[in-house]
This record gives structure tokens, sequence and C-alpha cells, in this order.
């Protein structure tokens, strides 16, 4: 206690020096004063009393300077002594400096706004109570394993080749909360697909939504911000409809208005009461990024999505399973204790599957062996659900790779930078040495000023983040709609990290040319023009600088160059299909409640009251959008397939998978997909009439190899041999992405497929001009069907196609820009290190102009020095990214990444070794024409 | 310069202060400074000066407080007091000078008999 209040007082002394510098020099004058006094009241002379004061008092001086020292901090004051000279000697030369902060700015910028997007996406925990001790359930099957219905992520495990499962059915969560072992509750929730219509003040929008157990909150120890939350009373049969929604909704949807709560809003058509609003920040556990605006109870879901449900019958496995580990217990006790309810359940729901399958005449499904069980699993649940973080951690550790390689360029470069003006320095620190300054007092000092740099570069890096993340590396930028509920702040985990960053950087860069610097040889440091010992080791590091720059940004450089061309490959696949002036929508009627059979009128009439739009020249709808990463697969069996004896589980090995889409009959030509055979579909082909289809080419040769396919037939369903006839082949379009090989691709006709689309369609809409300008004419159309009908994800195709090559747009142009700015960096390096060599050898070029070279040998002569440099440089790059490169072409998804070009591609290194061979020589040039224009007879003069 | 004068021990001009303050109560500098010197008996070679470094410790410590007041004759100086710590502390030394003395004193009598 006391030594803090010391502490501070003497902080504050140090601050408040003017003013008790002033109390004591008049403590001391009453002093003397006093003494004065005395000694004259003894009857000495006024003279003799004042000396006789300053006698007895001692050394006035001394005394202040001891009181002050005590006084004060002496650490605090010189080093506020260091930091003013520092801001001095930076303000003094204002190009380096700036050209060091600006280095750091960028550098440290990326990695700031980078670990901002880290954080959210990898690092973060939940908002909730104490999340180190949640548990996320995921189960481990054998490959044979079949759950039925499954909705969720199913991950092959590489090692043990088991399949590893999000997500569980309600028995499993049933069994495991009743005997929850050594966890104190589990919890669980499932996505509602396609989300929920709302509608509520006379409007209505569609809302990501899920459904939770009644005790989900509680689990967590999430308080709602207004209202309540969802309890055990809501989520069982019989109690009344109620939801809760998220911070973000009740803004955006209720203008934030406290009389939110209360209010009855109709979920699907069910009236519900919203009873709560849950704080700001908390997103739910599901995937992040996933956007969940309305949580209703578990047991609403069946009336909510009706046909649709996941708990009718047997039930689909959908839920995901968070539990509380008991205070003390460990996730391998809590399996442990789970194992057998987990197991019980999953016999249970065989069991109801079976009964299902009596019930509805399918086929029999057998017992599951002992070793065909699926084991529980218990992974750390402070994050929630982490499928989605794992996909997105390959990427954004390869562009952290990225922005550090940036980062240590930059350090490179203002290492170097210190190192020239360390060497112009020489004089001064000899001075300072020789009125007695050691050398750690030196060190001190120039560390200080690198410090003091960074701490400027990372503050301007802050700013540069900023920007970057709001640009660059904004969410939308990485690709999905699924992302949009993540939004990366600058918050106080990542300041601390550009702290500790910058604090980092400062003494890597700082910390090599001060120590180089201050080893000061006093007479020759100080004798006219001389210069320091220490030239031809300053000269080595500041090489050895430059040769690594120049490696590291030849290595980016070669990144960069891989992504441009998978992007330019990408982009110039050839889908198939006419991209230009095509406007997609989304339509979901069904959510409106409309039923199956006014939902085929529902669809037509947009269509038809679409194509009176005045300049569109064709309207078609689909299942899904392409190249919109959506794909929905059917088996197929042909004949020679049904004759094969079923396997254990009763099934039919299908002869192979084809890609379904169910269309309008126009699809190919509003599409311009070409008929290569047979004929389109039609009107007719609808659901009273045998059933149709038209394949395309990869499926024609598939499936028919050497036959003409017109007429073929075969089967979605083994037990309806030949129920579907070939009637036309169409040309080959890319599916769900440009880099997918097109799939053996199905058009089958709507009319045909009804309950396929029931949940809704993309309209394609075919325009005479820019697509962007007719979204207007077209949300009034819909509108004139139905004005409670939203729009959804309106976009030209050639959005749609943009986006999903949002990852391979985002790695290339930020390793373009990265790329670009090290080489920037590199090349200032390099002519830095030119330019003082040059200025080293001015008297020997002097000797050699005086004895006849010609200005053409000396410009040759410095340009070989610098491109023996680079060129090192490049030899060093070139090895380096091929050897890393193929590393992490093997160890991770990088060649996946990639597209049309291999991790080794010799295009992309020699262009940008030539490059940056370009740049280099144009830095290297400009010290040595001034070389050559060294007048000899100065030269000489001046030593 | 009388030879007869002894250099302030280190330590104890501490405890000089702590003692006068605590005898006298509320004091400036010079008061201070003059009182050691008359109770030595101006047998101790006090620097007066050096009380100003060792007031500001005693008072970063919380053992003294000061603050600005009139002298008799009307002049502005700074007054010290003693706290209840600085009682304490002054307690605390005044029982660690005897002991030491004592030890001191008993090994000179004992070092001249047996040694």
């Amino acid at each position: 206690m006391t030594r803090a209040i010391t502490l501070l007082r003497r902080l504050r002394a140090v601050f408040f020096k003017g003013v008790l510098d002033g109390d004591l020099d008049e403590e001391i004058r009453t002093h003397l004063e006093m003494q004065r006094e005395e000694n004259e009241r003894r009857g000495m002379s006024p003279e003799e009393a004042r000396r006789a004061a300053l006698r007895s008092f001692g050394g006035v001086e001394q005394v202040k300077e001891k009181y002050r020292r005590r006084r004060g901090l002496p650490v605090v004051e010189t080093t506020l002594q260091d930091l003013r000279y520092a801001a001095r000697m930076l303000l003094k030369h204002k190009g380096t400096t700036a050209v060091a902060v600006l280095s750091l700015t960028l550098g440290i910028g990326a990695n700031t706004a980078l670990f901002s997007v880290v954080d959210a996406m990898l690092l973060k925990m939940l908002p909730v109570e104490e999340p180190e001790n949640l548990v996320l359930f995921k189960s481990l099957a054998p490959p044979r394993f079949n759950p039925g219905s499954y909705n969720g992520t199913s991950d092959t495990d590489l090692a043990t080749g088991q399949q590893v499962m999000s997500s569980f059915p309600h028995q499993s969560f049933r069994s495991m909360r009743e005997r929850p072992g050594a966890l104190t509750d589990v919890m669980s929730f499932g996505y509602i697909s396609g989300g929920l219509n709302v509608s509520a003040d006379g409007r209505a929008d569609v809302a990501g939504a899920q459904a939770v157990s009644g005790n989900y909150y509680e689990v967590l120890g999430v308080r709602p911000l207004l209202g309540r939350a969802l309890t055990d009373g809501d989520d069982r049969a019989g109690a009344d409809p109620v939801a809760v929604i998220s911070h973000r909704y009740w803004q955006q949807r209720f203008g934030g208005a406290g009389s939110a709560v209360g209010k009855q809003i109709n979920l699907n058509g069910v009236a519900f009461t919203l009873v709560g609003v849950t704080p700001q920040g908390f997103e739910g556990t599901m995937d992040v990024g996933s956007i969940l605006d309305v949580t209703i109870p578990i047991a609403w879901e069946p009336q909510v999505v009706k046909a649709r449900s996941r708990m009718t019958g047997a039930g689909v496995w959908w839920l995901r399973l968070i539990g509380r580990l008991k205070p003390g217990a460990t996730r391998e006790q809590a399996r442990a204790s789970l194992e057998n309810a987990f197991r019980q359940s999953v016999a249970e729901h065989r069991v109801a599957r079976q009964a299902q399958a009596q019930a509805s005449g399918g086929s029999a499904i057998g017992d599951l062996e002992p070793g065909d069980y699926p084991r529980l699993a218990l992974d750390p649940g402070g994050q929630g659900e982490m499928s989605t973080r794992r996909s997105y951690a390959p990427s954004l550790y390869l562009l952290l790779g990225v922005v550090g390689l940036v980062l240590l360029v930059a350090c490179a470069n203002v290492a170097n930078l210190l190192l020239s003006r360390a060497a112009a320095r020489q004089k001064e620190f000899a001075v300072r040495a020789a009125l007695g300054a050691g050398r750690l007092r030196l060190i001190r000092q120039l560390l200080t000023e690198s410090l003091l740099l960074s701490a400027a570069g990372g503050a301007l890096g802050v700013l540069f983040a900023l920007w970057l993340k709001n640009g660059l590396l904004a969410v939308g930028e990485w690709g999905g709609g699924g992302l949009r509920g993540l939004e990366p702040k600058l918050d106080w985990r990542v300041f601390a990290f550009t702290a500790g960053l910058s604090l980092s950087t400062g003494i890597l860069f700082g910390s090599a040319p001060a120590w180089r610097s201050t080893r000061v040889d006093l007479t020759p440091a100080l004798k006219e023009g001389g210069r320091g010992s220490s030239v031809a080791s300053r000269s080595w590091l500041g090489r050895g600088l430059v040769v690594s720059q120049v490696a590291l940004s030849l290595l980016l450089l070669i990144g960069a160059g891989l992504f441009v061309r998978t992007l330019v490959n990408l982009r110039s696949v050839e889908p198939g299909f006419n991209t230009r002036n095509l406007l997609l929508f989304n339509a979901q009627p069904a959510l409106l409640g409309y039923k199956e059979e006014r939902l085929e009128g529902v669809y037509r009439q947009i269509a038809e009251r679409l194509e009176t739009v005045p300049g569109v020249r064709a309207v078609t709808f689909s299942s899904s959008p392409l190249l919109a990463r959506h794909r929905s697969t059917r088996s197929v069996y042909l004949r020679g397939a049904l004759t094969a004896a079923p396997d254990a589980e009763g099934r039919v090995k299908p002869s192979g998978p084809g890609h379904i889409h169910q269309v309008r009959e126009n699809f190919l030509e509003a599409m311009e997909i070409p008929l290569l055979a047979g004929r389109g579909l039609r009107p007719q082909d609808d659901a009273r009439s045998p059933r149709v289809a038209v394949v395309n080419q990869t499926f024609a040769d598939e499936y028919f190899p050497g036959e003409y396919p017109v007429g073929k037939r075969f089967a979605f369903d083994h037990k309806k041999p030949d129920e579907v006839e070939i009637v036309g082949v169409a040309g080959d379009a890319k599916y769900s992405s440009q880099r997918a090989e097109i799939p053996p691709t199905m058009y089958v006709s709507w009319r045909q497929e009804l309950p396929g689309m029931v949940w809704g369609v993309t309209y394609e809409v075919r325009t005479a001009g820019d697509p962007k300008g007719f979204v207007a004419a077209v949300r009034e159309a819909v509108r004139g069907v139905d004005g409670g009908l939203p729009l959804d994800n309106v976009k030209t195709q050639i959005e749609q196609a943009d986006e999903t090559l949002a990852r391979e747009r985002l790695f290339a142009k930020l390793l373009t820009l990265f790329g670009l700015l090290a080489q920037l960096l590199a090349a200032i390096g390099l002519f830095g290190v030119m330019a003082y060599a040059v200025a080293q050898r001015t008297r020997e070029i002097g000797i050699r102009m005086a004895l006849g070279a010609s200005r053409r040998r000396v410009l040759r002569m410095v340009l070989r020095q610098g491109m023996s440099l680079t060129l090192t440089g490049i030899a060093t790059g070139l090895a380096g990214a091929y050897l890393l490169l193929r590393y992490l072409g093997s160890r991770t998804d990088l060649s996946e990444m990639l597209y049309g070009v291999e991790v080794a591609d010799p295009f992309v290194y020699v262009v940008m070794a030539i490059l940056l061979t370009l740049v280099t020589l144009a830095a290297c040039y400009v010290p040595a024409r001034r070389a050559t224009r060294v007048n000899p007879l100065v030269a000489l003069r001046n030593e | 310069m009388p030879e007869s004068k002894n250099d302030v021990l280190p330590g104890t001009l501490n405890l000089m202060i702590l003692k006068t303050l605590a005898a006298l109560g509320r004091l400036h500098g010079y008061g201070v400074a003059r009182r050691i010197e008359q109770t030595s008996g101006d047998l101790l070679q006090l620097n007066q000066g050096t009380i100003y470094p060792a007031l500001l410790h005693l008072e970063q410590m919380g053992w003294i407080t000061s603050e600005w007041g009139a002298s008799d004759n009307n002049r502005r100086a700074k007054f010290y007091a003693i706290t209840r710590a600085g009682r304490r502390r002054l307690a605390a030394e005044e029982e660690n000078w005897r002991r030491a003395t004592a030890i001191v004193a008993r090994f000179l009598e004992s070092a001249g008999e047996g040694l």
C-alpha cells in the first residue's frame, strides 16, 4: 500500500517537476533566512551571518540534487528524456521516418485486420457463463452405419475412416437428459431449414430460425435483455406458443421498441407471443456467422414446419447437443457416463424406423450389429458448433502466414533504414560515448526510437486495419451468406494483439541495428570525415536483410500468381449456359401457408406476370440456382443394378448418382443450354403423364456409353424400374460450381416433381439489357401476385457466380496486394543499401574514373553489385517458394484451392522472378546513375 | 573545523528527526535542524541541508506529514508533523537502537576482559 502511494507520489513528482522545484527553493530560502537572523541576533555582521548560514547548511546544489533524485523516478525521467530525444530525431529525418512508419503501418495493419477475423472465427468463446465447462456432442460411427434421415455435418475422419456426425435424433437428447451422468444438464438446438416466414405489424419477411429445448438458455446461463427466455414450461405439449428473438432482429424489425415484448407474431401462419429478446453479442451456439433471429421451443417445431418436421415418425438426426460439466468432472468421465444412454437411444431410434418402414410398406431395416453402433464423443463446447469454424481454419491460417511474411519484409525494411541512419550517426554516438554515455544507454536510446516508430506504425495500423476489415476483408468477401452474422470487431483483444505485435516488431527490427551501430570505436569515428569501423559488418547485415526481403516478396508474388491464374481459369470456365443478362431471385410462397395444390398456380402466375414486363425475354424457374454450390443428387437405377443382390440393410445398390434439377419446361431455352438430341420438356409432361427426363451429355456417356440415349429408361426408385424415360439430351452445363466437374445431370419437369419444389424456387429472368435495371419491375410484378411474398437473394447470375468464387477472389486480391507491397518494400530496401554503398565507394569510383574507367563501366559495376544481391534473393525465393508451396500443397488443402495450375507452375515462377528483377533493377539504377556523376576531382579532394 | 565533531551515523538522522517531531510537535525544517544540533550539544557534524532529503523520505514513507504555514515572524515555511505510523516507527527504531547499543556495549566490555 505505502509503496504504491510512494510510487504514485514519485510519479506525480516527475510530471510536476517545475512546481515542486519552486517549493524546495522556497523552503531552503526560508531556512537560510532564519539561520541568518539568528546569527545576526548573536551579534554577527549581516554579511558574516549570511555566510555562516550557508556554511552550516552545506552544499545547496548537492542537497537539491539529492532531494530531486529521491523525489522523482529516475527511470521514468530518463525514459521521458529518451522519448523526447527520439521524437526529435525521428522528426528531423522526416523521409526515413515516413517510409519506416508506412512500412510498419501496412504490416501491422494487415496483421491486425486478419487477427480480428481469426479471433471472431476461430478463437473467441461464446458470451455465456463459464464457456470452458460446456461440451459439444459428436458421434463417431463406422462408415456402414446408416442413421436414416440425417441433417447436419458429417465428415469422414481420415485417420480412422469413421463418420463424425454433428447431429442426434430427439431420442438421444431425451435419453441423455434423463441420465446426464457427469453433466449437470444437456440442451439441444436445431436449424429450421429455410427459416420462418414472420408476419408482424402488417409486414412479412423471412427470418433465420432455430428450435431449442426448454433448458437451452438456462444451461448456457444467458439472461434475456428484455422479457424472459424460453423455459422447460414452454417446451411441452399444450404449452402456449412463445418465441424469443435476437437483439439484431429486434433492432431491425421492431426498431428496438420495448413494446415488442408481448406482441403477437405469426410464424409460418401460427400465432406466437414474442416473450423476450436475447442480449446483444449472443448469436446462439450454431455455426459461427449464421443468423438465427427467431428461436422457438422444439415442442412447436412440428406445428410450425408441418410436413417438413423432423420430429414426426422416427425423427431425423437433426439436433445438436451441448452439455455442462459438473464441477470437477472431465470430458472423458462425462462421455463414459453417457455412453450407455446414447447407445440405448440409437437402438430406440432404430426400432422406431423399423416400425415406420413396416407401416409404410417399405423394405425391412435390419438390426444393428454390436460393432456398428456409433460412439459418443465430447468436444469442448465453449465455442458452440465448430464445423464452419474448422472449415475456414486452413484458409485463415494461410492468410495469417501471408500477412506475417509482409510484416517480416516490413521489419527488414525498417531495420535497414535504421542501419543506414545509424551509420550516418556514428559521430553523434561517438560524441555521446566520449561524454560518458554507456553502450547500454545508447542501445536504450536507439531501442526507444524503434519502439516509438513501431508504436506510430501500430496506431496507424489500426486505422489501416479498420479500412481493410470493412473492405477487402469484409465478411461478404469470405463468401457465402452463411457468414452474414459474423462481425469481427476491433475490440480490446485485437488491440492487445496489436500492441504486443508493435512492441515485438519494434524490438525485432530495432535490436540488431542498435547492437551493431553502438559498437563505436571512438578515435576514427570522431575524426573529420571519418567512417565508423562497423561499416563492413553494417553492410553485411544490410545485404542479408535485402536478400531475405527479395526472397520473401518473391514468395508472396508467386503465391499471388498462382491464385490470380486460378481465378482467371475459373472465370474463363465455359459454364455451358449464358450467364449474361440473367436476374435471379428466390421465392418461398410455402412459408406463407400456400399448400401444394395452390403452389403450382402461384409459381406459374409469377412466371407469367414476369413475362409481361417489357424487356424481359424469358422467365423460367428451377429448384435451385446454378453455380451457387447448391446440389441435389438422386440415385439412378439402371436395369442391371436391379438384378444384383441387396446389401445387409436391405438396400439395392444404385448404378450411381445423378444430379437432379427440377425446372420449368422452358429452362433449357431460357438458360441457352443447347438441346443435342430428342426433345425438351413440355407442359404436357405433368403429374398424370409418364415420367420423362432430359439428361446432359455426361449422363448419357456415363450410363449409356456408345448407345443412343433418347428412349432409354432408368429409375429413381428401385421398386419402380424403368419409370423414367429419357426424351432428350442437353449440352453439358456446370451445376454447383465452376470448379466441380460437370456431373451427370437430369432435368425433370417441375410438374412431375412438385414435392421437391414446395419449399421455394429460384426464378431466372432473362432480360434484354442490364438485369440490375429490372429489379424494381420484377418486385412490382411479384407483388401483383401476392403482396405478402418477400423476394429473397435478388442478384444477377454473374454476381451469383462471383460469390461462388469468393474465396479464390479473396486470396487473389489479398496476395496480389501484399505481394506488390512486399515488392515495393524490398525495392525501397535495395535502393537504400545501394545508395549507401555508392556513397561509401565515392572515393574508389573517383580513382577508377581518374584512371580512365568510362561511365558505362561504372554504371555496370554498381548495377552488378546490386543485381548480385537481387539474384541471390531471387534464387533463394524460388527455391523457398518451391519447397514451401510443395509442402503446403501436400499438407493443406492448398492444391484444392488452386484450379488449372500446379503449385510448381513454371510460368508463374518465371514471370514473377522477371517482374521482381525489373523492379529491383530500377531500384538499383538510381544510385548507379549517381555513381556515374561522381566527379573524380571532387571525390579525391574530399578525403 | 573542530575535530571533536562526529559525523552523523547512517540511519540515525531519520531517528533523530522523528524523535524531535515527536517531542516538539509541528516544526519547520530549520527548527528540526537547530533542535538536533542543540540536543547533540554541538558535538555532531550536521550539514543542515541534509535533513531535507531525509524529511522527504520520511514523508514518502507516510511517517510524517507536511503543510505550508506561517512562522513566528510571519514567514512562509513548510511545517512537519509526525503521524501515528511515524510514532510506531519511532518506537520500533528506539527499541532497535537500544538493543544495538546494548549489544555493542556488552561486546566492548567482555572483549576487554577476554581477548
